[in-house]
Order: structure tokens, then C-alpha cells, then sequence
């Protein structure tokens, strides 16, 4: 009866998250756990389908602590082929948690019981694991620096290298076993690498591959990951009029798929591409609609991302009071959030547009500068006090570096 | 004023993009694939035998 009761509870934690509720469904599962069952394999079963729901559900701590139990059980009852399927979502679960050293020992289980089993498939999957862990441990160590695609440390570049190489090791399997949907999900990552690594056309090569192999499922959500990529790539090959046009189709499947944030992403992508095309009306109107969907999601960073933008924009084509007006919600904003490297990029945007402001025109109705105000209700000669104020910024640009004036 | 023009121009051209402004963290991963077992694999392994045990003994009953 008991065990009956258990099998119940686990057999509705399944069926809910198929169903998509993993909510629901881990609270069938803890309840079957409460329960118990002698039959260890069943009990194996569900302390790896509550790590799976507890990993989409992205409470990480708890993903790891049942693919834990599930790994140690599926030891302990000498099951090999569910040691590696352990080892494999415990493998995954470390990289999302940035411990890549020991989610490559538990990848490289996998794929050892795998071969050992002869079992084609599970050799291809953890393949793309461990491509994707030393992905992960890649990019971990290139974001933290402030280079561009392709001047990376040796580090970065040699775990850049392995991951490629799992990737197209991956590739050769599911391509004789004929799973488009793994090459599909091989392609993506493999030319995301590409683009890490620098190189660019091998890049454009991968995702063309994966924008087919999503087209021929009719998967739109991956089809606009392709575009996108595709638009990054073709970026850094200074090819901005292709990058537009795949941007733009990014645009398109994120409206069809009511994905806002993905929609803002695109606008400022198209912002950015416009400006290097050095359209700067059209970067303008990209950046407003990137700005009001970031303020509708209430996402500051992206915010102040727009309005950083938009200064630069309006500064391009000469309109000094939009750009100071977008400089100054820009300082506001980088305050707010506590981004220092902000708060200076938009001080030193201020005070050069309040040089060039002060110069040309005789009122001055910027609340940037207390000192400013204070020197003009002193000796009321704006242009004067002006420019004296602008000589002391142009020593501070002198000794600001490069650095400082792009995008960080 | 052509100081003014002067530092106008310069201004503008400190906003000539560099690349790096779209290198923000927007590339895009495939998904992960997690590894899965089913309650109702073992389940059906397990009683399978019975299963089919109970149904040919009825049958023999009849």
C-alpha cells in the first residue's frame, strides 16, 4: 500500500513536469521522498527528476544536492547507466555554478561509462557537455577581462580550443546517428566558440548551419538565436549593412514571439549597428524603443545602457540639449544602480558637453554643475566662467584614459 | 565661435563607435540537455513480469 502510495505521488510528479509545472510537480516528488520505497531504482528515478525540475526551476543548490543523492544511489545499486545520466546532470549543474573543474571530472564520467556501454547517444550528449562546461569556463575568465573577441590569454583560449573541439566530436557522432536537432544545438554553441575565439567567418559558417537545421523544425525561438548571433558576427567582420539586416530579423521573431526583453535587445543591437553605420536617426529611433521597453521592464541597467547611447547619438548629430539631457539620466541612473565606471563615463560626458554648451550659447540650464551656477550668480559672465570651467576639463580629459571613453 | 565648432567637432568625433559597444553579454547559448529517468520506465520493467503472470493465469482459468 505504501509502495503503491509512493508511485502515485512520483508517477504525478512526472506527469506535471512534462506538462511544464515543475512547481507542482517537485512538491509530488518530495512527497513520494516523505513517503519512501524499498525499490532504490525508483527512488534513483526521482531524486534525478527533482534535480532536473529544481535545475529549470534554477535553484541550483537543490538541482546539485539530488543529482548528488541520485549519483551516489545509482553507485551504490552498481547501475552504470544511471551513474553516468548522474554524473552527466551533475556535470551540468557544477557549471552553472562556476565550478568547472569538477564539472569537467563528472562530464568526462559520463562520456567514460558512455564508451565503456557502447552507447552512441550518451556519448554524444555528454560530448556536448563537456564542450559546453569548457565554454562556460572560457567565457567565465574572457568576460572578467576587457578585450574583444579574439585577444584572449592562453587560459581562455585553451579552454575556448577544447570546447570546439568537443563540439565537432559531437557533431561527427549525432550526424551518423542523424539527429538534426543535437547538430542543431551543436552548431549554435560551436559558432558561438568560433566567435569568442575570433573567428569570425567559422563563426558565420556555424550559425548559418544551425539557422537551417531550426528552420526545417520550424523552431522560431532558435531561429531568432541564429539571427542574432549571425548579427554579432558579422559586426566584428565590419560587415554592419548584413548585421542590420539579420538584426531586423531578430526584431521581427522576438515580436512574433511577445518576448520583450529579447525585443529590447534587438532595438539596441540595431541602435549600435546604425550608430557604426553612422546613421545616427535611425540609432536614435532604435535606442528610444530599446529605452521604453527597458523602463517598462523596470530594467535600470538596460536604462541607463539607452540613455549612455542615446547622448552619444544626439552628440553626433550636433543636438547638445538632447544629448546633455540624456547624459545627466544617464548619471542619474549609473548612480542609482551603483555603476562607478557609469557615473565617470557620464561625468566626463557632462562636462565636455557643458564645454561645448557653454561656448556656444549664453544661458545654460544644465543641472549638472552646483559649481557652475555658483560661478554665475558671482561675477554673472557666463561665457567667461564658462570656458574657464571647460580649460580645467580639458586638462581632465588629458589625464582621463582612453579606456574611459568607450563602453565598458 | 570656432573654438566652439572646434570642440563641437571634437566631441563628435569621440563618439565614433568602437565595436566593443555590442560585445555586451548578448550571445546566445543553445539549450542544456539533462539527463532523464523515468519513474514509469522502471515501473513497467518491474511489473511487466507480474503483470503478464497474472493475466495468463486468468486466462488458464477460464
Amino acid at each position: 500500500r505504501m509502495e503503491a502510495s509512493c508511485l502515485e505521488l512520483a508517477l504525478e510528479g512526472e506527469r506535471l513536469c512534462k506538462a511544464g509545472d515543475c512547481r507542482a510537480g517537485v512538491s509530488f516528488f518530495e512527497a513520494a521522498v516523505q513517503v519512501g520505497t524499498e525499490d532504490l531504482k525508483t527512488l534513483s528515478a526521482i531524486y534525478s527528476q527533482l534535480g532536473n525540475a529544481y535545475f529549470y526551476l534554477h535553484e541550483y543548490a537543490k538541482a546539485l544536492e539530488y543529482h548528488h543523492h541520485d549519483l551516489t544511489l545509482a553507485r551504490t545499486i552498481g547501475d552504470l547507466l544511471g551513474e553516468a545520466k548522474a554524473s552527466g546532470n551533475l556535470g551540468n549543474t557544477l557549471k552553472v555554478l562556476g565550478n568547472f573543474e569538477e564539472a569537467i571530472v563528472c562530464c568526462q564520467r559520463h562520456l567514460d561509462i558512455s564508451r565503456e556501454l557502447n552507447d552512441k547517444v550518451g556519448e554524444a550528449r555528454a560530448l556536448y557537455n563537456l564542450g559546453n562546461v569548457y565554454h562556460s569556463k572560457g567565457k567565465s575568465v574572457a568576460c572578467a577581462g576587457t578585450h574583444e573577441p579574439g585577444e584572449l590569454p592562453d587560459d581562455v583560449k585553451n579552454a575556448l580550443e577544447k570546447a570546439a573541439n568537443y563540439y565537432e566530436e559531437n557533431l561527427t557522432i549525432v550526424t551518423e546517428l542523424g539527429d538534426r536537432a543535437a547538430q542543431g544545438r551543436a552548431f549554435g554553441n560551436l559558432g558561438n566558440t568560433h566567435y569568442l575565439l575570433g573567428n569570425f567567418r567559422s563563426a558565420v559558417v556555424a550559425h548559418e548551419q544551425r539557422l537551417l537545421i531550426a528552420k526545417e523544425f520550424g523552431d522560431t525561438s532558435a531561429e531568432r538565436r541564429a539571427y542574432s548571433n549571425l548579427g554579432n558576427a558579422y559586426i566584428f567582420l565590419g560587415e554592419f549593412e548584413t548585421a542590420s539586416e539579420y538584426y531586423k530579423r531578430t526584431l521581427q521573431l522576438a515580436r512574433q514571439l511577445k518576448d520583450r526583453a529579447v525585443e529590447a535587445q534587438a532595438c539596441y543591437s540595431l541602435g549600435n549597428t546604425y550608430t557604426l553605420l553612422q546613421d545616427y536617426e535611425k540609432a536614435i529611433d532604435y535606442h528610444l524603443k530599446h529605452l521604453v521597453i527597458a523602463q517598462e521592464l523596470n530594467d535600470k541597467i538596460g536604462e541607463g545602457r539607452a540613455c549612455w547611447s542615446l547622448g552619444n547619438a544626439y552628440t553626433a548629430l550636433g543636438n547638445h540639449d538632447q544629448a546633455m539631457h540624456f547624459a545627466e539620466r544617464h548619471l542619474e541612473i549609473s548612480r542609482e544602480v551603483g555603476d562607478r565606471s557609469g557615473e565617470l563615463t557620464a561625468r566626463l560626458n557632462l562636462s565636455d558637453l557643458q564645454m561645448v554648451l557653454g561656448l556656444s550659447y549664453s544661458t545654460n540650464n544644465s543641472m549638472m554643475s552646483e559649481n557652475h551656477v555658483a560661478d554665475n550668480s558671482l561675477n554673472g559672465a557666463r561665457p567667461r566662467a564658462g570656458r574657464r570651467h571647460s580649460m580645467e576639463n580639458m586638462e581632465l580629459m588629458k589625464l582621463t584614459p582612453e579606456k574611459v571613453q568607450n563602453w565598458n | 565661435q570656432p573654438l566652439a565648432a572646434r570642440q563641437a567637432a571634437e566631441l563628435q568625433s569621440k563618439v565614433v563607435p568602437s565595436k566593443q559597444i555590442l560585445h555586451s553579454d548578448n550571445m546566445e547559448m543553445e539549450p542544456e540537455t539533462m539527463e532523464t529517468k523515468s519513474v514509469t520506465d522502471y515501473f513497467s520493467k518491474l511489473h511487466m513480469g507480474s503483470l503478464v503472470y497474472s493475466c495468463t493465469s486468468k486466462r488458464k482459468n477460464k
